[in-house]
């Protein structure tokens, strides 16, 4: 994994020593809110309903056990033992005391992680496969990539008051685990008529009140070239987003009205500028980042099959966790491990200070040190030998984090809703809660299969209902909570928005609504491994609706 | 009907203004403005944003039910009460050197 050189360092220290004098000179009164909030949100402090909420950078999802005990230690000393991972791959808090977050900062910094560009309108936290460097699939890790551009988008000059916030995700596995087309840019590892590696450009998608799937820019971008490429893009953005309007100023609007084509030519005018300048990335800089995600020691261990039906017979739960939350390796013997942070009943993403601890052991004893946060809320154990996992399963149990129920109906997005967001105008996690208790019994998920729900509190969209295989929105019409359901949205590389089905329902019917889908989808099922999406794909809106509102 | 409210600074709890000029966690000691009472609501709003202490401040409608302080959003229940889910989460409290008063 990546280390902050001096310059990092130094960077993060001078900013945090500015933030502190910040805040002494808010609390003393010598600049007002007005003055402050900038100063603030730059630094990842939010002000919610309830409190102040703190939202901490994990690059690229990423983190050592180091790193996630510090996580651990701040959420027991400075707030209230337990945090929340977002779907930006980040961690927040809830509950700090503004005089409080200086010291946390400095906490951060100590491990190597700030909260800088957790906020405001510039490149914020870039998203990744969190099975970059294991999976089985994979052409290129995307990491040392992602970490060269963390470097160059960090307080980037240019880029620090953009029109609108500014989001990167990269896979660099066909299968698209990052949801690139949601993203302002997204890139995917691809090989080119030679055969070498670089990446393909995706612009203009995003969630939020205009949901837009991203269009291809570009076939293919050289490594070296990557910085100039993305710059132009920037640039043009930058000059032609909108100002005027908050609601316009994402750059998927740009793509939407200028046209992609007429938006690749201006880019590729810009490229024509840069490119072979000052951005080109040398390769001995790429070699030196890329040494520091260099494959760790694997062990040569026999390739070993897991035998899922008999741990199943032996152990039903342990069989339910081997089938769902491992996921294939590219060195033999070993797996990655999907940790769920989506017990029955609880608060999607949440993860208590102890379970933190926990996690962090795991990493450091099983997983070459390493932890992953996945876009879908919950941690990874990225390398792992099939030898240990029931070691590791046995250590989860004892942690309260040993729910079999990766990519099942209640691994489901949520946003933190009403209860938490300023911005909210419904609650979420109540309805995640509710419907994960409908669908609790394992023998009833694994009769659905793969479904993906998602669910937002407003129409931000951060808990991505619009590319939910079910969506649930929630609104707030004349005081009263309603949650409209969409269907067919996916976040992959067959990347769909849902179509909204109808009228919204309260929230004491949104189980039986979704109950009613799922019973619908199952019997239009023409073999029991034919998966949600592709039924809805196949027999289009009509039966769903029918089974929502009737004829 | 209105009160105001907004989030103290320090521990950016909710907090609302009572009839004594003091910002406060209980919604039910709040002030409540009546129609005819403007002048006063823009008297405290205009004080409280000298003290330099409350953030968000906001002008809230709300009903009196059965004696009690009703707010008209759903959104201005939960802040009053603290996040209905997960049940570990009580609302924030202020600590001695958090209180404003106008």
């Amino acid at each position: 994994m990546y280390r902050y050189d001096e310059f990092d360092a130094a960077f993060v220290k001078e900013r945090t020593a500015q933030f502190r004098d910040q805040v002494m000179r808010r609390v003393r009164g010598e600049i007002n809110e007005d003055q402050f909030r900038p100063l603030r949100l730059m630094n990842g402090l939010y002000l919610q309903l309830h409190a102040y909420m703190f939202r901490i950078a994990i690059p690229y999802g990423t983190l050592r056990s180091k790193q996630l005990r510090k996580l651990a230690y701040i959420a027991r000393t400075y707030d209230r033992g337990y945090g929340h991972f977002t779907t930006r791959t980040n961690i927040q808090f809830n509950w700090p005391r503004l005089s409080d977050v200086p010291d946390m900062i400095e906490h951060l910094n100590e491990v190597e992680m700030h909260s800088i560009q957790t906020s405001g309108n510039c490149i914020r936290n870039i998203s990744t496969d969190q099975f970059a460097g294991a999976a089985a699939d994979e052409i290129l890790d995307p990491r040392p990539m992602a970490e060269i551009l963390r470097q160059w988008s960090s307080l980037h000059p240019e880029f620090s008051y953009l029109p609108r916030k500014f989001k990167f995700a990269m896979t660099g596995s066909p299968n698209d685990r990052a949801a690139i087309k949601f993203h302002d840019i997204g890139m995917k590892a691809v090989a080119n008529e030679a055969g070498e590696i670089g990446w393909e450009v995706w612009v203009g998608g995003g969630l939020g009140r205009t949901p837009m799937i991203a269009k291809k820019i570009r076939d293919f971008v050289e490594h070296e070239n990557l910085l100039a490429y993305l710059e132009s893009i920037l640039r043009v953005y930058n000059r032609y987003g909108r100002r005027d309007n908050k609601w316009k100023a994402r750059v998927k609007i740009l793509v939407h009205e200028t046209g992609i084509d007429t938006l690749r030519e201006e880019v590729e005018a810009e490229y024509a500028q840069m490119k072979g300048g000052v951005l080109t990335l040398p390769q001995a800089e790429l070699d030196r980042i890329s040494a520091y995600f260099a494959e760790p020691a694997f062990e040569l261990v026999n390739a070993t099959q897991i035998d899922v039906p008999r741990e199943k017979a032996a152990d039903p739960a342990y069989g339910e966790w081997l089938e769902n939350n491992v996921h294939s390796h590219k060195h033999p013997g070993y797996v990655s491990v999907t940790i769920s942070l989506k017990p029955i009943g609880g608060a999607p993403g949440d993860c208590t200070a102890e379970q933190m601890d926990a996690i962090a052991e795991l990493g450091e004893t099983y997983s070459f040190d390493e932890v992953r946060v996945t876009h879908e809320q919950n941690l990874v154990l990225p390398h792992v030998k099939i030898s240990d996992l029931r070691t590791i399963y046995d250590a989860l149990v004892e942690a309260e984090l040993q729910t079999g129920n990766a990519g099942l109906i209640t691994d489901m997005i949520t946003c933190p809703g009403l209860d938490y967001c300023s911005l909210a105008n419904a609650r979420s996690i109540p309805i995640a809660q509710a419907i994960s208790h409908r669908f609790a019994s394992p023998e009833r998920q694994r009769e659905i299969g793969e479904l993906k729900i998602k669910i937002s509190g407003c129409i931000n969209a951060c808990g991505h209902h619009h590319v939910g295989h079910i969506g649930i929105l929630g609104v707030e019409k004349k005081g009263t909570e309603l949650y409209q359901i969409t269907v067919g949205g996916d976040a992959t590389e067959s990347a769909a928005l849902g179509d909204t089905m109808g009228p919204g329902f309260v929230a004491d019917d949104v189980p039986d609504a979704i109950e009613r889908l799922v019973d619908t989808y199952i019997k239009r099922r023409e073999t029991a491994d034919e998966p949600f999406i592709e039924v809805y794909r196949r027999v289009g809106d009509a039966p769903f609706k029918e089974a929502l509102y009737g004829n | 009907m209105e009160i105001l409210t907004g989030n103290e600074l320090v521990s950016g709890a909710t907090v609302y203004l009572n009839k004594a000029g003091r910002w406060v966690e209980d919604l039910q000691q709040a002030r409540v403005f009546l129609k005819e009472e403007a002048d006063a609501r823009d008297a405290a709003l205009d004080a409280t944003k000298k003290t330099m202490r409350i953030n968000s401040l906001e002008v809230e409608t709300v009903q009196l039910r059965g004696g009690q302080i009703y707010p008209d959003r759903i959104r201005e229940r939960i802040r009053a009460e603290g996040p209905t889910a997960p049940r570990r989460d009580q609302r924030q409290h202020l600590r001695q050197d958090d209180h404003v008063s106008i």
